[in-house]
């Protein structure tokens, strides 16, 4: 008996030195074990590197042209330039890692921009329902029909002939950001919906809590989980929808960008072909990575796996 | 403010609740009728005491709960508590009248699994009453969670848990601390135990007795065990299709229950005194659909007692014997 007790004794003090593990300690042990997802968080992290340490790590600075002056344009791959030059004899090793930058910044900036407007639009019309629901998935069904990419294009351009100097990255990261929170706030919509009807919304009400306190104390903790899958993604069309708009020629023309890297290179008369293969790579890697990334982040982070 | 009889802290008249039933169209969706999930339910629950509400799952017992509280928004009806009329108060949109009438009633969940938020630890779920009402300092609010925590048989460390790290037992003993922690005078639990393992059961239900006699509480006690109920409650009222058919005080309605339907659930009760034959009554035919009632007795077509009229009104909730009330055009009589 006394051998029974002290057994009972000792499990009680294991459960009581263990930590804690919270939902989100959960899921970054199965994230962790993800080999694609951490490829993908690798990718990102590299991408991320070369956005803040760009000056840094570049081997050439911005408007170096020196290959030229030395008429070493359109060179090769080589020791000297990594990736090569191109036609005006910038080093497109450089290039690629100050367009990490820009391309980061409009990709992250329009995903969370639009995220913002996604989440208060979805969780005022999950949760409070009836008309105001109506109106509002109206209004998101309008910019979801809306031709966007034409309506960008149109934007940019007013903005880029009233605006005598560079308009930076602002721009491009609001227009996009106002044109894409119409799908993921449904998406956030749709689990209001569920969530407000979940016994833990109804015992916070009948504590006193209110409206304010559940939408944001209650349910979105409980919805975060869907909003970071929905970013990563939004990351990825948004770098996708920048190096496009780019590659037209919609953007500062001041700032470095692999869109517009790509669109040099058809602009050289003779193609040389790492002046657009690297830039395009650029691209494909990104987006690839946010996409696994996010794969990774939706199996890690899905409530039905929970213990 | 309306003077209630002395003692009597709670008191619900006609209280109806229905739920509209849609049929999808072509086009648009439009009601077919309406789910009679509680229909003129009164009675009074006296300071301290213990009522019982039982009756088969779907009878209405959640719906007639949360419908007191305001979880659910009344067809029509009244309740007042201490006198408050609760409705009035709740669509008022005072925000202090509010605050203070929901301290005062708190609800205990069927399911403790659903009912606590799986993002918060529990210290979070106990403390969150106090960021709420803010009716102690905040200082105070660490010791009073982890009394509050001692108090319902848990221990400190299991303050920064989450509750899937929890048994549903514990669970519910976090959702009665949570509860607890606005310092209630009324509470409703609903098969607070019904969920949880055999095991366990005696020892929430017994918690429970023990918060109340030490904080004088109020309860209302909704379970299909019956069993409990007779050991529990003071008052039973036993529910059927969204009514009240048969009230009366414990042992008075489990010694001489006068509606049919009531005869049958008791009869069903598993008996320990040895030797006793068990005379179980099967009721024939299944319970009808809480959609659009018949406008006569809802139990007729089970029970095997009616007499003419019973096809033809609905027989209401009459005082048959002091305090004791049953809703049958037979009710006076002693069917055997
Ligand atoms: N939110 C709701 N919407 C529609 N119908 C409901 C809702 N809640 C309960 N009902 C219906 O009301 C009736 C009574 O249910 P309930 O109160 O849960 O009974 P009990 O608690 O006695 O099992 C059932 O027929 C049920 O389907
Ligand atoms: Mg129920």
């Amino acid at each position: 008996m006394s051998k029974d007790h002290t057994k009972k004794e000792m499990t009680k003090k294991a459960v009581k030195t263990s930590k804690p593990i919270s939902q989100w300690g959960i899921a970054w042990k199965r994230f962790k074990k993800n080999k694609a997802a951490l490829a993908g968080l690798f990718i990102e992290g590299i991408i991320l590197f070369m956005a803040i340490f760009g000056p840094f790590i570049a081997p050439y600075p911005p408007n170096d042209i020196s290959a030229f002056m030395e008429g070493r344009t359109r060179e090769a791959p080589s020791w000297d330039h990594l990736m090569g030059t191109d036609y005006t004899g910038h080093d497109v090793f450089s290039q690629i890692i100050y367009g990490a930058a820009p391309a980061l910044q409009v990709g992250v900036g329009a995903a969370v921009f639009s995220m913002v407007i996604a989440v208060l639009v979805g969780s005022i019309a999950g949760y409070y329902g009836g008309k105001i629901d109506t109106i509002l998935m109206r209004f998101s069904e309008v910019f979801l029909v809306m031709p966007a990419f034409l309506f960008l294009i149109v934007l940019l351009k007013v903005a880029m002939t009233i605006t005598v100097a560079g308009f930076g990255l602002g721009l491009t990261i609001l227009v996009l950001g106002i044109l894409g929170w119409a799908g993921d706030s449904r998406a956030i919509r749709a689990e209001f919906l569920k969530l407000k009807e979940y016994e833990f919304v109804t015992a916070a009400k009948c504590l006193g809590a209110s409206n304010r306190r559940i939408i944001f104390k209650h349910i979105l903790p409980n919805v975060l989980h869907l909003i970071i899958v929905l970013i990563t993604s939004s990351i990825a069309i948004n770098v996708i929808l920048e190096a496009g708009l780019s590659f037209l020629g919609f953007s500062d023309p001041n700032i470095i960008t692999w869109g517009r890297m790509i669109a040099y290179s058809l602009e050289a008369i003779r193609g040389a072909w790492w002046q657009g293969v690297f830039p395009g790579l650029a691209i494909v890697v990104t987006v690839l990575g946010f996409n696994i990334l996010g794969d990774g982040l939706r199996d890690a982070l899905d409530p039905r796996l929970r213990e | 403010m309306k003077e209630l009889p002395k003692n009597v802290v709670l008191e619900v008249e006609h209280l109806k609740k229905l739920f509209p039933v849609f049929e999808k169209g072509i086009l648009f969706s439009h009601q077919t009728g309406s789910i009679h999930a509680c229909d003129n339910v009164s009675f009074k629950v006296e300071k301290g005491k213990t009522l019982g509400l039982v009756g088969e799952s779907g009878s209405g017992k959640t719906t007639l709960a949360k419908t007191i509280l305001y979880l659910f928004h009344p067809t029509s009806g009244q309740v007042f508590f201490e006198g408050i009329d609760v409705f009035k108060t709740f669509r008022s949109k005072n925000k202090q009248d509010i605050l203070s009438l929901r301290r005062k009633m708190q609800y205990i969940f069927q399911d403790p699994y659903s009912s606590l938020n799986p993002r918060m630890t529990v210290a979070d779920i106990i403390m969150e009453p106090y960021q709420i009402h803010r009716h102690i300092p905040k200082k105070e609010w660490p010791i009073r969670m982890y009394e509050l925590l001692r108090l319902v048989g848990l221990e400190d460390y299991h303050s920064e848990r989450y509750p899937h790290e929890f048994s549903g037992g514990q669970r519910q003993r976090v959702c009665i601390a949570r509860a607890l922690a606005v310092e209630p005078e009324f509470l409703i639990a609903d098969e607070p135990v019904s969920s949880l393992d055999v095991s366990i059961r005696a020892q929430i239900l017994n918690l429970l007795g023990d918060l109340q006699s030490k904080f004088n509480l109020t309860y209302i006690y909704i379970s299909h065990d019956l069993s409990t109920v007779r050991h529990i409650c003071d008052e039973v009222a036993v529910m059927y299709l969204g009514r009240i058919v048969e009230l009366a005080e414990v042992n008075e309605l489990f010694e001489s229950p006068r509606h049919p339907y009531t005869k049958a659930l008791i009869s069903a009760v598993p008996t320990s005194k040895p030797g006793q034959k068990s005379n179980r009554i099967i009721l024939p035919g299944e319970v009808p659909s809480p959609i659009n009632p018949p406008l006569y007795c809802r139990f007729y077509p089970r029970c095997k007692y009616h007499i003419p009229i019973c096809k033809k009104k609905d027989p209401k909730l009459e005082e048959i014997l002091n305090k004791h009330y049953v809703s049958c055009f037979r009710g006076k009589e002693k069917l055997d």
